[in-house]
């Protein structure tokens, strides 16, 4: 699993249960677009993400709906072995 | 759907924005809808629109750019990673692939192979010109062509010069015999009357030498009206008793008159009778008798005895 794999990964465990679009995503990354949506493509094709479209409006809203992105149960505990292998310390047992 | 959604829901919620959109904002749309056509259809529209509302929660051009830009590699990414859909799987359960370097086109005559082999291939033919001396075979007619282009350029040239022909050089034949000057000085003896010859010198050439003739030369002295001496003897020359005489050098020209100073030829002894000459000689100016020539009056220069002596 390549670095910047870990880091789309660790963006997602700060708060397993939110939906982020992959402009959040690469805030809280870093990464440049040109790789983050590859491996966001990749994981979700792999079980560890879903995504959707963000229930909005864009008429009233004023602007396009997003794509959504949203660990799976499988992609949560996955991740937290990942991270539990490099002994991360990102607030589980490790 | 969401095609739907693109060309009417999403059209017009960005017509308030669009009319403020710089050319940047224009380049990075651009770039995306051309990103997300390359992708496989399945993901075609999805990505579009996806990646165009991430661009609208971009707040400055330069973002906005590199995400387009972003966009384009991550679609060639995708590109590949479709082509081959065992990366995926392996890329997210640990093992690491370089995928977007995996070149899965097997094709021989691809892009990359052609531009390599073309290249090897230049490579190889200059390295066989260099081995087989094609380079000295092909030099030698460069000069041909070179010529064939300067040719039109003959007929305006100028005439070449004419040879120069300058005159002739002749070396003069001279009889170079250069005999002993025969010098014959005719001292007289007489008091004021020198006759000089002067001295000959022949000069033999190839013509034959003339006849030398004799001039007799008269030399002048004091004239009519030259002043007495007595009216310059010094005063206290006299009241001393000097007396003497003294040779002065005058130069005279045929009317008589001094051409120079007079100067001392040979002292008397005394200074103050020497002035006394010298005053006499410049005051006898135009009283001189000139020398002659064969009769003819010339300038010369001569001694002349001034004498003082007391008169009882």
């Amino acid at each position: 699993m390549s670095l910047q794999t870990l880091r789309v990964l660790e963006a997602f465990l700060e708060n397993p249960t939110d939906e982020l679009a992959g402009a959040d995503v690469q805030k809280r990354s870093g990464l440049a677009s040109g790789t983050l949506y590859p491996i966001l493509l990749r994981l979700e094709s792999a079980g560890w993400f879903v995504s959707r479209w963000e229930a909005i409006d864009p008429s009233s809203a004023g602007r396009p709906r997003r794509r959504l992105y949203r660990l799976t149960p499988q992609g949560l505990s996955r991740a937290t072995e990942v991270f539990a292998s490099f002994s991360f310390n990102r607030g589980v047992p490790v | 759907m969401s095609r739907a959604y693109h060309g009417s829901a999403a059209r017009s919620a960005r017509g308030s924005s669009d009319t403020s959109l710089s050319w940047v904002d224009g380049c990075a749309r651009w770039a995306i809808r051309h990103a997300a056509h390359r992708a496989p259809p399945p993901l075609s529209e999805r990505l579009e629109e996806e990646w165009l509302a991430d661009l609208e929660a971009r707040a400055t051009p330069a973002s906005r750019l590199l995400l387009g830009l972003g966009c384009c590699w991550a679609a060639a990414v995708i590109v590949q990673e479709s082509l081959a859909p065992g990366l995926t799987a392996a890329s997210t359960t640990g093992n690491k692939v370089m995928s977007s370097y995996a070149r899965t086109d097997a094709s021989l005559l691809s892009q990359r192979t052609t531009a390599l082999a073309v290249i090897i291939g230049l490579h190889v033919a200059l390295v066989f010109a260099f081995a087989t001396g094609l380079g000295s075979k092909v030099i030698p007619l460069l000069p041909q062509a070179l010529q064939a282009s300067v040719l039109p350029q003959e007929h305006f040239a100028p005439p070449p010069p004419p040879p120069i022909t300058g005159p002739s050089l002749i070396k003069p034949h001279i009889k170079d015999e250069f005999p002993p000057p025969e010098v014959k000085i005719d001292v007289d003896t007489g008091p004021d009357v020198i006759r000089d010859v002067a001295p000959t010198l022949e000069v033999t050439r190839a013509t034959a030498p003339p006849t030398p003739q004799p001039i007799n030369r008269v030399q002048g002295g004091p004239g009519k009206g030259f002043p007495n001496s007595e009216d310059y003897y010094p005063l206290s020359a006299k009241h001393l008793a000097e007396t003497g005489t003294t040779v002065v050098n005058v130069c005279v020209d045929g009317t008589g008159h001094l051409t120079g100073s007079p100067t001392v030829a040979r002292s008397s002894g005394s200074t103050r009778l020497d002035d006394g000459a010298l005053k006499l000689a410049r005051a006898g100016s135009g009283h001189y008798r000139a020398t002659t020539e064969n009769g003819r009056p010339v300038d010369a220069c001569y001694p002349l005895g001034i004498t003082f002596r007391l008169r009882d």
